[in-house]
């Protein structure tokens, strides 16, 4: 692409941002350029103002926060603050993460027609103009529906749509596809893909999860905790050429380019650097490799032999007249890793509720280390089952990280010595205890969910369960829970996670559920599940990381084998 | 067809009569326009006779109570007239059962009022009414708007919270203290996430070109035409209307005064 000779569309000067003038910057002399047509990856560890560079590139902050801004940002060589309020944001669309908090009127049409009244396009062309968008994004059906009935996915395309209706010379992107579950994270991708091809307009993409975006991207720039730029250049540069400075800030490397880098004994290879699975499948094949294995270390051994902690057996569950849960059977054993995996709305959460004892079902009986769950005390059973919620925030009770994990001991009549040992031990094991005596609302995202978890761990508990762990958190924090998970699973405690992330099932969990309208329509290993497409498809997951490649690397066999038949033929005749 | 009147000059239609039913202290005028009022609703407000029951059964009990309560201790003007009946050391007269009934039935009339206008109401046409009617600032009603899509996720947000307490080991509450102690542990993380939820929704909306000017155009236009002018009229003129009927009959009373 020849976009060298264009007049960069956004042009950044020494920009820096922050919230309050007497701390650290949030973004620290930042200048970078994006041209039209242009597809830039964003990447930086959590906090480090990705989503804060993308609303001032937008005009919306400083003013919004009441920061302060120096530097400068120009739009197509205009600074930003010489356009009327309102004017830049028809030039620079964004979608955001969260899909509950990005509308403000009921129905879909409504919506729609909200952009277009803002940017005061006539009423005779408004009827046109969203029949026409929602024919683009593909939700002509859902047209007069209110927004709040639609699935995460299609939130997300009328979130899409309103802002494609600005005609926007750029689109930021904010994690857009963060809630979302696998196939229509997928789908969102792939439409973004199609519309940039048709329209043309240039894009900046924020995201965690790269690989799927890789193929796209024209340029990273990769943002360190300080808010400086660490990195800038073509992906296969930044990603195989800076993989371990990228790591070192914990940042995500895309599983592309893990796979090759591990593959290749950790040298990045000279002339083929792949960044699609495609290529990928073919860079291993022409060096060798014939699959991705399986990281059998991180799983336990088998379930046989070890003792039953916790057993549902057929448990129905409904809200009014509505049925959420039929006649689910689950089995869990000490020291064990299940996944509960499907999509938004099948009924996954509400499982997990149940097998707390939050929620009672109508019918079925539940045994936790056999005893029947309506035989148990409410303390004595919250003493050996934990539950850690997906916001850590809804489950902090008190002002200080101390008296947060103190609270269950206290409750329980611990001595006061041995409070303040086991309080210490706790957060030195979560790195917490330079914020002992901070206000739990007051940490970081990875910090909040670290004491979530802690104050589970008190008592070691038999059985823990996690609502999406892993939800919105950079890699770092990730792999650091991960870990925590293991060693919690070696000593015993048997681990259930509901979760959108397969490849977190593929190499950590022993045994997987889909739950889809309600049922259990698989239950088993992973690698079984893997085999069962159409179960897949109907839950809206997709196949891990490792086993796509490995499909598509067999593929590839059979298809050199069977010309190679042909170019035997050919030989004999 | 009541769902079609222009929402703004409903809102008049049912604002007028109810302000003037409020000095009407005879049974009979409220109880007139009740019936035209429920007859409205009924009869060209497409409302489910079933659904328009359950939310008025509450009112009814309320009603009630407000008119044995003026019954038992009516102001001074009310407490004249034979002695009906008398209960404990309680004495119910004509003058005092009259002002009682009356005033079950006008807070009836309000009820089904405020009923006849939010069920046959659609709250987007309403803001955008009193936005384009009233003048109303677009910063005010699209706000109005985005919060009142976030109602039904903060009552799902405060039962996880309850239930994520419950997890931790936090009893039920008892006692006023206790309860003063759940009530702040349960708004701090309700009104963070709300005010999160809140900037999110700012930032979107001026992300898609909201400015907050009055200058913009309009999708849905929501005008006023003779039929909704005839409706405020029907309205008004039926209070007359019943102060007619019961003057006519001699039940009339405004503000205390006998005609």
């Amino acid at each position: 692409m020849s976009i060298k000779h264009h007049k960069p569309l956004i042009s950044v000067e020494n920009f820096s941002f922050g919230y309050d003038p007497d701390k650290e910057p949030l973004l620290k002399e930042l200048s970078l350029t994006i041209h039209q047509q242009e597809t830039i990856l964003l990447i930086g560890p959590s906090g480090s103002g990705k989503s804060s560079l993308s609303l001032c590139l937008n005009g919306l902050y400083p003013e919004a926060v009441e920061g302060w801004a120096n530097g400068e940002v120009k739009y197509n060589g205009t600074p930003l603050n010489q356009f009327k309020k309102g004017e830049i944001n028809k030039e620079i669309g964004v979608v955001f993460q969260d899909p509950e908090s990005q509308f403000c009127m009921v129905t879909v049409e409504n919506e729609l027609a909200f952009t277009l009244e803002n940017i005061k396009t006539p009423r005779e062309e408004m009827a046109g103009k969203i029949d026409s968008i929602l024919r683009t994004v593909g939700l002509t059906e859902e047209k007069h529906r209110p927004i709040h009935e639609l699935s995460g996915g299609n939130k997300q395309k009328v979130a899409l749509a309103s802002v494609l209706l600005l005609n926007p010379a750029l689109l930021i992107l904010d994690e857009p596809t963060a809630n979302l579950d696998p196939a229509s994270r997928f789908e969102f991708i792939q439409l973004i893909h199609s519309l940039q091809q048709e329209r043309g307009f240039a894009l900046l993409i924020i995201e965690h999860q790269l690989d799927d975006w890789l193929p796209m991207v024209d340029r990273v720039i990769a943002i360190n905790r300080g808010g400086n730029i660490l990195l800038e250049g073509k992906p296969e540069d930044v990603f195989y050429n800076h993989a371990d400075q990228l790591k070192a800030e914990g940042i995500h490397i895309p599983r592309i380019v893990e796979t090759v880098l591990d593959g290749n004994g950790g040298r990045v290879p000279e002339t083929n650097r792949p960044l699609s699975e495609e290529g990928l499948v073919s860079w291993m094949n022409s060096s060798g490799m014939d699959r991705i294995p399986t990281n059998v270390q991180a799983r336990g051994t088998s379930a046989s032999g070890r003792n039953e902690v916790l057993s549902i057996r057929d448990v129905s569950f409904s809200r009014g007249k509505r049925s959420i849960l039929k006649g689910i059977n689950l089995s869990l054993h000490e020291g064990e890793l299940i996944a509960i995996v499907g999509k938004n709305g099948a009924g996954k959460s509400t499982l997990l509720q149940v097998m707390s004892g939050i929620l009672n079902p109508k019918t079925g009986s539940r045994l936790l280390l056999e005893k029947s769950y309506e035989t148990w005390s409410e303390r004595e059973m919250r003493k050996v089952m934990g539950y850690v919620f997906q916001n850590p925030e809804h489950q902090f009770i008190t002002d200080t990280v101390y008296d947060e994990i103190a609270f269950g001991m206290k409750l329980n009549g611990v001595n006061q010595d041995e409070i303040e040992y086991n309080v210490h031990q706790l957060l030195q094991r979560f790195h917490l205890l330079s914020h002992i005596w901070s206000n739990p609302f007051a940490l970081s995202g990875g910090q909040k969910r670290r004491l979530s978890v802690a104050t589970m761990l008190e008592d070691t508990p038999s059985v823990l369960l996690f609502d999406e762990p892993t939800f919105g958190q950079d890699a770092q924090t990730t792999k650091e829970l991960m870990q925590m998970i293991q060693t919690l699973q070696q000593q015993g405690t048997a681990i259930v996670f509901v979760t959108h992330d397969m490849d977190l099932v593929d190499s950590y969990c022993e045994k997987v559920y889909v739950v889809n309208g309600g049922e259990v329509s698989f239950s088993g290993k992973p690698d079984e599940l893997w085999q069962k497409p159409d179960i897949l498809h109907e839950a809206k997951l997709r196949l891990p990381f490792r086993v796509r490649i490995n499909q598509l690397l067999e593929n590839l066999h059979v298809d050199e084998k069977e010309q190679g038949v042909v170019m035997a033929h050919a030989n004999i005749h | 067809m009541l769902t079609s009147i222009n929402p703004t000059m409903k809102a008049f239609a049912v604002l007028i009569p109810a302000l003037l039913l409020a000095f009407t202290f005879d049974p009979l005028t409220p109880f007139i326009y009740l019936v035209f009022t429920v007859a409205v609703t009924f009869f060209t407000g497409e409302v489910a006779f079933k659904r328009w029951i359950l939310i008025v059964s509450p009112f009814l009990l309320l009603a009630a109570s407000f008119a044995w309560m003026t019954m038992l201790h009516p102001g001074g003007a009310f407490s004249g007239g034979d002695v009906l009946f008398s209960l404990w050391s309680f004495q119910v007269t004509t003058e005092s059962f009259r002002a009682g009934i009356s005033l079950g039935l006008r807070s009836l009339s309000f009820a089904a009022l405020s009923l006849l206008f939010i069920l046959t109401t659609d709250s987007t046409k309403f803001m955008l009414s009193l936005m384009q009617q009233c003048k109303l600032p677009p910063k005010l009603t699209f706000g109005i708007l985005a919060g009142y899509r976030f109602l039904p996720t903060f009552r799902y947000e405060l039962q996880v919270l309850r239930q994520a307490h419950r997890i931790r080991g936090v009893g039920r509450a008892r006692g006023v203290k206790e309860r003063m102690h759940q009530f702040r542990r349960y708004a701090i993380p309700l009104l963070a996430n709300a005010i999160r939820k809140a900037e999110r929704v700012a930032l979107a909306m001026e992300s898609k070109g909201f400015t907050g000017e009055t200058d913009r155009t309009h999708y849905h236009e929501m005008t006023i035409q003779t039929r909704d002018w005839v409706f405020v009229i029907v309205f008004v003129a039926m209070f007359f209307v019943s102060v007619f009927l019961s003057y006519q009959l001699g039940f009339l009373n405004i503000f205390g005064k006998q005609f």
